[in-house]
């Protein structure tokens, strides 16, 4: 194999490779977004809880 | 970078509420001055009593304004020292008229002991050798429980005392 046909053959793999990743389906990340943003409002509602407490003291 | 649009959505609000907690904790400490209680106004604990607020006859209630009253207290195992009546015995009970402006300053003599003033927000630790000072202003009526809520020995729950806020 010359040199020149092995430089085609890996640029052509390279791009294969990258379509590969642009065809690929999004992941599906319902559960993870709603599991985050549970963790995430409860974290606030106890801050502003133990806040308002504070003040109204 | 190709980031997932649900991602997208939780660094927004992870870094959105990272910045309202860092102002609203800056804007308590720089501009309403909120800072520890104990700030680091020393004493020697084996001696307390030399130092003037601590001495016998400046413990408990003192009238200092027109609407202003400091408490001093000593706290050591397992009472809170806050001076004695007329007939001489211990104090157990202060008052304190509703809506006057009211600084704590107590120390410890001995081991580490805590100050919490049950259903306000003066709850400070107390350490032997440095003065804890807290301000406030009691604009409810009612009985308080001064209580001691870091663990000091055996008696630790034994360890309390009363203000009453009046109108």
């Amino acid at each position: 194999m010359s040199k020149q046909s092995a430089l085609k053959q890996s640029s052509a793999h390279d791009v294969h490779e990258v379509e590969d990743i642009e065809t690929h389906e999004e992941p599906n990340l319902k559960g993870t977004f709603a599991a985050v943003m549970f963790i995430g409002v409860f974290i606030v509602v106890s801050w502003i809880g133990v806040y308002a407490l504070y003040m109204y003291r | 970078m190709h980031v997932h649009k649900y991602e997208k959505i939780w660094l927004t609000f992870g870094i959105g509420s990272l910045l309202v907690f860092l102002i609203v904790l800056g804007w308590g400490a720089f501009y309403q001055g909120t800072q520890p209680p104990s700030c680091l106004v020393t004493l020697n604990p084996q001696n307390v009593q030399a130092h003037n607020s601590f001495k016998e006859e400046n413990l408990g209630v003192q009238q200092v304004g027109e609407n202003e009253y400091v408490v001093n207290v000593l706290a050591s195992a397992f009472n809170y020292d806050l001076g004695k009546d007329e007939e001489g015995a211990p104090v157990k009970k202060i008052r304190i008229p509703a809506g006057a402006n009211v600084t704590f300053q107590a120390t410890t003599s001995d081991v580490v002991h805590g100050f919490h003033l049950s259903g306000t927000n003066v709850n400070m630790m107390l350490e032997p050798g440095y003065i804890s000072d807290y301000e406030t202003t009691l604009d409810n009526p009612g009985e308080y429980t001064l209580v001691c809520n870091e663990y000091c020995g055996v008696g630790h729950h034994m360890m309390s005392a009363i203000v009453e806020v009046y109108e």
